[in-house]
């Protein structure tokens, strides 16, 4: 037995010098502000938030600091800092999509982290309805690029104690860039109405998000006079869905609403609709089915002029038409090399900056400072307009794009309101 | 009473159950493996799914390699031009994973034989992870679209029977009165399934090789005292079991037309619970077993809620096993003392 | 009992575990390498300790195959997280909960066991492994109990007269808790081992046939593994969700957790209470510290370091 010891303290010893040998650059620590963002980096939101964290960076870049150092000395108020990015993952291989725990590790690395004064995230809402409370008990802002889901921001959308349960110090730390769903799930049902559909059948795949958005759907087709045939939870983790299509034809639905991502199964149900004959049937999804992993899920074949989605804000090619975005489509494109492909680009680059702003608002390393600074964000210079944060921390802007299949891509196809509410 | 019999709308429950038996039928061909191979060694193989996962990617790469997976091609492609490579899929696919599952066997497993029953359990889950960590490596952690190739080589005509429909397959019993939808990839499913399940049974029955399994799977010493090459028999065993599962790949390829590296889980663990639930190690048990789960998740979704199916399909399997021990067609042995 | 010759490992391992919170520095030098805190890590491990030790009993002892340990494990998080969270009126707080968690999964435990026992080894292993995903289902669908996909939180952390409470946010608190109760379990099963039942059980494990020849009502005995360890595992599913605040998914419960737990068994030894947490150190302690650890440390220090200024070299 005692030999054991020595091949322990070897491979021990070698561990050790792995990770001693390459010094860090020493800085003192009170100097480092740390600025993490919490992502699903694997699984097929992936395409995505790549585009996302480019969109982080390209902020961080324009800032002068370069996120692929671990740290860029940039002046704040009276003193000089080094500024870090972190790029956490909040998905798992295994799970292929965010899970929980991995999202409550990162929240509470972040808040662990003396440095972090920033998280931005997340992009699903599920995952911020676990992380928010701890966040909110550190004092550390958050600021989401992705989050629709009403209920985490506004009182009277979701559960009786929503918000509430979130802000644990009854101080608002989280604020999100995109407009909620409580725009999206009717803009949905109106422009279904439009299309001249009258009877409709509403899937969600029983995640926070896509519940939140197909009821919100839901309430709102039945005001405006849609016939809602039925309503149905799906498993994200099935194989096949022809027998709840077969169902779904059987009362002939003119259009199927899907509450849910590209990651819980909305190309295999846009296939099996077709499969189960239902081809003269529409299917619409909210912002998460929006990305090109969508289409390569589906097969564009499958998808051609049947499919819709709705999304907070506006397509790449839209935003190239007004003078900030085509600034900052022009700026991506020399960064990168390349158009920004997926809606979110934009988003995670007004969340770097809001960061940035908030940061040298407060010009002192200080969570609260930070936090009180960002959240009273106003008459902020965005890409897409001027805009606040109101009182819940939702951005006052509204705008609200419509797209569907065309030649196996997503086109643009109208910008959407809410006339009754 | 006759007025619930009445209104009872039996266009759905037909067209419910035919969507039953398809799916059923796809995770009976996965089923066989399972319970072949159980039969013989007594292991559940928990990598038989993820080997059905990677027959998919094969076959979707197949498919690629003769340019039927770029947008649009498919439309105005003659049908012959599709079934050559559909064909070739039929045979390369069951080829590489039955040698696939031999491999695994002879590395994995067999030194492992006389070690306690966990070990090689243990072993299968550590290569189904493998598996499907290839899979995610090969194919991404998106799910792929595998391209329509059923729809393209037998398309729906339109009412007046001129037009082409295209990306929609045919269906059978259009011209009947009857509403229902039967289309060409159910009858390509179960067209495939009974003459394998036949054939497979005809194996064991009657062959040599055949009977040797069987006495394999009564007694391995015994079988051996007998001059039977035990070590061969079960490397046919997963050779068999792996073909059965490569051809469940081409079929699922062709009928749900979508490929992931996490499909090999739910579909191995229906498959595994059809194998169970018909009394593992029993053939017509196997098919039995993946016909009860498709239909209870088909009916299920039809008349208690799309969302209860997965946990229906588990109940149902508890309550069968507590009221028929051994599964629906297993028969009871005694004890060995 | 006679003295063993060669050091006494899982002293040796308790005594390093219960010092090293102790030294803050040494958990300080730790987070500078690494961006990670020992202190917040390593209950995970302690409480995946407690849950293998609760599936030792079935598995090890009695050789159930048991699939469904993770169902077990959820069920006490969301019985801890239905009394505990404001949304509810009980708000009975961690040690209330931990015993109502305590009971109520042993007697989920019983309701699944009594007709199911009787099957053989395979046919049960699928029982549980089907139960599990009843479980998780159902979880997930009576989304008005248990809060469905978003789970439950604020749970709130546990509190001890006369320890003022930041002792607990802290995590150091919560540390030497989680190290307690996995010692209890151990000393327990130790206990239970050497006892009249734990024989009985190892009697069943070796030959279940010769065991009822010798008088031992199998049924019984099987039945009281089972829901011992199902018991167990709902203790340590309210210390998990109490450890993280929330009951966090369905999904958090599901198979893949089951095999985890199950691998951990098995590279350990079966039957053997330090060869079980042996294996979880290597494979939780590799899965859940070190990996994470090694990709810090691969993308922070080796990358830029090492390969960059390599390829920078090679001009690539």
């Amino acid at each position: 037995m005692p030999i054991r010891i020595l091949p322990t303290i070897a491979i021990l010893t070698i561990l050790t010098a792995f990770f001693a040998v390459p010094e860090p650059p020493s800085t003192a620590d009170a100097d480092i502000i740390t600025i993490v963002s919490s992502l699903p980096r694997t699984g097929s939101a992936k395409g995505q938030t790549d585009t996302i964290v480019e969109g982080i960076q390209l902020a961080l870049f324009q800032a002068d600091i370069d996120p692929s150092l671990p740290g860029t000395q940039v002046r704040v108020g009276e003193k000089v800092y080094t500024i870090r990015y972190d790029d956490l993952d909040d998905a798992t291989a295994a799970a292929g999509a965010w899970t929980a725990e991995q999202e409550i590790s990162n929240a509470q690395r972040a808040v662990h982290d003396p440095n972090v004064m920033a998280y931005i995230g997340t992009y699903n809402s599920g995952a911020a309805a676990v992380s928010m409370a701890i966040l909110n008990r550190a004092k550390i802002l958050m600021v989401s690029p992705a989050n629709t889901s009403p209920g985490l921001t506004k009182p009277n959308t979701g559960a009786r104690d929503e918000p509430k349960r979130y802000r644990p110090t009854g101080e608002i730390n989280y604020v999100r860039v995109v407009a909620t769903d409580d725009l999206q799930g009717p803009a949905g049902a109106e422009w279904a109405r439009d299309m001249g559909a009258r009877k409709v059948y509403i899937l969600d795949d029983n995640d926070v998000y896509g519940k939140g958005v197909a009821d919100l759907f839901e309430v709102h087709a039945r005001k405006i006079g849609l016939h809602v045939l039925g309503r149905e939870s799906i498993d994200p983790k099935a194989q096949e869905f022809g027998a709840l299509m077969t169902k779904i034809r059987q009362q002939g639905a003119e259009l199927i609403y899907f509450g849910g991502t590209t990651q819980s199964k909305a190309g295999q149900l846009a296939k099996d609709m077709v499969k189960a004959g239902l081809t003269d049937c529409k299917m619409m999804g909210p912002d998460g089915t929006y990305e090109q992993a969508m289409i390569a899920s589906a097969g564009a074949d499958t998808l051609e002029n049947r499919f819709y989605a709705t999304f907070c804000g506006l397509t790449p090619e839209e935003l190239a038409k007004t003078p900030r975005g085509r600034d900052f489509v022009q700026d991506y494109r020399k960064q990168y090399g390349r158009e920004p492909q997926e809606a979110y680009t934009l988003y995670g680059y007004e969340c770097a900056r809001v960061v940035l702003e908030a940061i040298r608002i407060a010009g002192v390393k200080d969570r609260v400072a930070i936090r009180d600074a960002g959240r009273s964000l106003k008459n902020f210079q965005g890409v897409t307009g001027i805009w606040s944060f109101d009182a819940n921390g939702d951005t006052t802007l509204k705008d609200l794009s419509g797209v569907v299949v065309r030649g196996g891509k997503f086109v643009f196809s109208k910008t959407l309101t809410v006339s009754e509410n | 009473m006759l007025v619930m019999w009445a209104a009872f709308d039996w266009t759905n429950f037909g067209q419910q159950t035919i969507n039953g038996l398809t799916i059923g039928a796809l995770i009976a061909l996965i089923a066989l493996g399972y319970t072949m191979v159980y039969g013989i060694v007594e292991l559940i193989n928990f990598a038989h799914g993820d080997l059905f996962m990677l027959g998919c990617f094969l076959a979707l790469s197949l498919v690629s390699v003769f340019g039927l997976n770029e947008a649009g091609v498919l439309a105005t492609m003659p049908w012959w031009r599709i079934l050559g490579p559909v064909l070739l899929c039929f045979l390369v696919i069951p080829l590489f994973c039955a040698g696939l599952n031999l491999a695994v066997d002879r590395v994995v497993y067999k030194p492992l034989r006389n070690a306690p029953k966990l070990a090689p359990l243990v072993s299968a889950i550590g290569v189904s992870f493998i598996f499907m960590n290839i899979g995610l490596f090969w194919g991404g952690a998106q799910d792929v679209n595998f391209p329509d190739l059923v729809a393209a080589a037998w398309p729906e005509k339109s009412a007046d029977g001129e037009r082409i429909q295209t990306g929609i397959v045919r269906n059978l019993l259009a011209d009947s009165d009857t509403g229902l939808r039967f289309t060409v990839k159910d009858a390509m499913v179960i067209g495939v399934t009974v003459p394998l399940m036949l054939a497979l049974s005809l194996f064991v029955s009657f062959t040599k090789t055949g009977k040797a399994m069987r006495a394999t799977a009564q007694n391995p010493v015994a079988a051996q005292l007998m001059g039977i090459n035990v070590d061969w028999v079960i490397g046919v065993t997963f050779l068999i079991g792996g073909a059965m599962a490569g051809f469940g790949s081409v079929m699922y390829a062709l009928t749900l037309n979508t490929v992931g590296y996490q499909m090999g889980f739910q579909n191995g663990l229906y498959a595994f619970t059809a194998a169970v639930l018909g009394g593992i190690g029993n053939i017509y048990g196997a098919v039995l077993g993946g016909i009860v789960i498709g239909l209870v998740r088909s009916l299920g979704s039809e008349y208690v809620g799309e969302t209860w199916t997965s946990a229906l399909v588990f109940a149902v399997l508890i309550v069968i096993l507590v009221f028929r021990p051994s599964g629906l067609l297993g028969s009871r042995t005694p004890e060995k003392v | 009992m006679a003295q063993p010759k060669y050091p006494n490992w899982p002293m040796a391992f308790l005594i390093a575990f219960a010092v090293f919170p102790l030294v803050p520095a040494l958990d300080e030098w730790f987070f500078t390498f690494t961006n990670r805190s020992l202190v917040q890590q390593v209950p995970g491990m302690f409480i995946f300790g407690i849950l293998t030790l609760a599936l030792n009993a079935a598995v090890g002892y009695v050789g159930i195959l048991h699939l469904g340990i993770a169902a077990f494990f959820g069920i006490g998080a969301y019985i801890t997280g239905i009394l505990t969270v404001p949304a509810y009126p009980f708000e009975i707080g961690f040690w209330c909960a931990l015993i109502v968690a305590t009971l109520g999964t042993a007697a989920f435990g019983g309701v699944i066991g009594i007709p199911t026992l009787r099957l053989r080894g395979d046919y049960l292993a699928l029982v549980t492994l089907g139960f599990a995903e009843v479980v998780k289902f159902s979880i997930q669908n009576l989304d008005a109990i248990t809060g469905g996909p978003r789970g439950m939180n604020p749970i709130p952390p546990p509190e001890i007269i006369g320890l003022p409470e930041p002792l607990f946010v802290d995590s150091i608190g919560f540390y030497f808790l989680t190290l307690a109760f996995l010692v209890a379990a151990y000393l327990l099963l130790a206990r239970i081992e050497r006892s009249r039942l734990g024989r009985a059980w190892v009697a069943i494990r070796e030959d279940e046939l010769a065991a009822s020849c010798m008088g031992l009502n199998v049924g019984r005995l099987k039945l009281a593994a089972f829901v011992f360890a199902a018991g167990l595992a709902g203790a340590a599913g309210c210390l998990y969700a109490t450890s993280i605040g929330s009951t966090a998914d369905p999904n958090a419960y599901g198979f893949n957790k089951s095999v985890l737990v199950l691998c951990c068994l098995i590279l350990g030894g079966l039957g053997s209470r330090n060869g079980a947490l042996f294996g979880v150190f290597c494979l939780y302690g590799f899965d859940q510290i070190l990996s994470p650890i090694i990709d810090v440390g691969f993308n922070n220090k080796f990358l830029p370091t090492v390969i960059t200024p390599w390829l920078a070299r090679h001009d690539c």
